[in-house]
């Protein structure tokens, strides 16, 4: 019985570990790509400038 | 209310719903009966599997007194589950004349354990009724389906003696109750990963017929979460599967099988795309590829409802005839399926966006790396 507890909550833990595993890199990714999106509309604006 | 918003009320919801399943699935839903089938019962005549039993001789067949040696292989007599079924409707009816059991034989080794019989100080032994048997065996050669219930033993014993213990019912062979608890968020997240894929085959669909590159980043982003969640599916299955079944994996199972294709499928989906620079080529072929490869996703949700005709161990509960849920266990897996539904549909929607500022970027860099 001890084991089947143990096989239950290594399954709980694997479902909670994939979602919240997930969840936090999406909003790492969605945090890195605005920061990209954020220099490089920068660097954009100053080409454009020293273009001008 | 912008679809931010949105995504983050969607995500606390379906994060509540899911803490209320944990606390339903632990401490609300039922262990399921072990006379009644149910999700992970009277599977454990696999072979390669282990299984413990016990019960008592109640019928010697020609004698009374048989004379035998410890047998190392007894044979199991096992009963296709409808005839059970029949046999509890008759039970309750108060008449159980009749022959109610298709029984097949399963072979088992023992492993320890075995009859408390009277053993004489040379090889011969007694046994008689009431003899307690409780054996640890390892099933070494299986005849018969799955779904069915161990209703008594015969003995392979020497002597052509023929030896039943136990009677219909009386044997508990489920042996992880506790295990099917895993069945709460598996079952959700593998109808999660079917819907995904849906979704990617309906929105690869419409951007083949508008070229609007809103349908692709639907596509991918529901493939992502599809691969996800039957990532769930697939690995919290075989930790049930080892507690009830004895093994993690059975490659002659169709369901498992499908449902491995159907998830290498889209794992292929996934890196053509990011194998691919050319944004239009990238939709175009990840459309056609979903429109494809979405024929895996019914070859998997439909595998274990036509076992008899593709041989599946894997239970079938909802939606069956012989399928049995409580109504506590009906409720706790419905507040699943609605908190995955729900969850999915949250992180769709970050997903898509995330998507979005990707392809953004892209564009950035291409004007960056034009400039330069």
């Amino acid at each position: 019985m001890a084991s089947s507890w143990t096989a239950l909550y290594l399954a709980y833990s694997i479902v909670w570990l994939g979602v919240f595993g997930y969840l936090t890199y999406l909003l790492l990714r969605q945090k890195r790509i605005a920061r990209d999106i954020k220099s490089l509309k920068e660097e954009v604006a100053r080409h454009g400038k020293s273009g001008s | 209310m912008n679809t931010r918003r949105l995504g983050l009320i969607l995500t606390a919801i379906s994060a509540v719903l899911i803490l209320v399943t944990t606390y339903l699935a632990i401490f609300f839903a039922p262990l399921p009966a072990t006379s009644v089938k149910s999700a992970g019962q009277i599977l454990s005549t696999i072979e390669g599997s282990e299984i413990s039993v016990s019960g008592f001789v109640t019928n010697l067949n020609i004698t009374l007194r048989a004379i035998v040696d410890i047998p190392n292989i007894i044979i199991l007599s096992l009963a296709d589950f409808s005839d059970y079924q029949r046999y509890v409707q008759a039970a309750d009816a108060g008449d159980t004349s009749g022959t109610w059991w298709t029984v097949r034989p399963i072979d088992v080794r023992i492993l320890s354990g075995g009859l408390t019989i009277d053993r004489d100080p040379d090889i011969t032994s007694e046994i008689h009724n009431g003899s307690n048997m409780s054996v640890l065996g390892k099933v070494v050669h299986e005849s018969i389906g799955p779904n069915s219930a161990i209703v008594g033993y015969s003995l392979d014993v020497p002597r052509s003696r023929d030896v039943t213990i136990g009677a219909p019912g009386a044997f508990s062979v489920m042996t992880a109750p506790v295990a099917q608890k895993i069945f709460y968020f598996h079952m959700p997240s593998a109808w999660v990963s079917y819907v995904a894929f849906f979704i990617t085959l309906v929105a690869s669909i419409l951007y083949l017929r508008s070229r609007d590159f809103k349908y692709d980043r639907l596509a991918m982003s529901s493939a992502e979460l599809g691969v996800l969640f039957a990532t769930i599916a697939i690995a919290t299955g075989p930790v049930w599967a080892k507690q009830e079944w004895g093994v993690y994996w059975r490659w002659d199972d169709t369901k498992l099988v499908t449902t491995f294709i159907m998830w290498l499928v889209y794992i292929g989906y996934l890196s053509l795309r990011a194998a691919m620079a050319d944004p239009g080529l990238k939709a175009r072929v990840s459309a056609v590829y979903g429109i494809l490869g979405f024929v895996t996703m019914p070859m998997s949700l439909l595998s274990a409802r036509i076992a008899p005709l593709l041989r599946s161990s894997h239970p079938e509960v909802i939606a069956s005839k012989s399928g049995s849920l409580s109504p506590e266990a009906g409720m706790t897996i419905g507040v699943a399926v609605i908190a995955f539904t729900i969850l999915f549909a949250a992180m769709l929607i970050k997903r898509v966006e995330i998507a979005q500022d990707e392809e953004e970027l892209e564009e950035l860099k291409r004007i960056v790396g034009g400039e330069e």
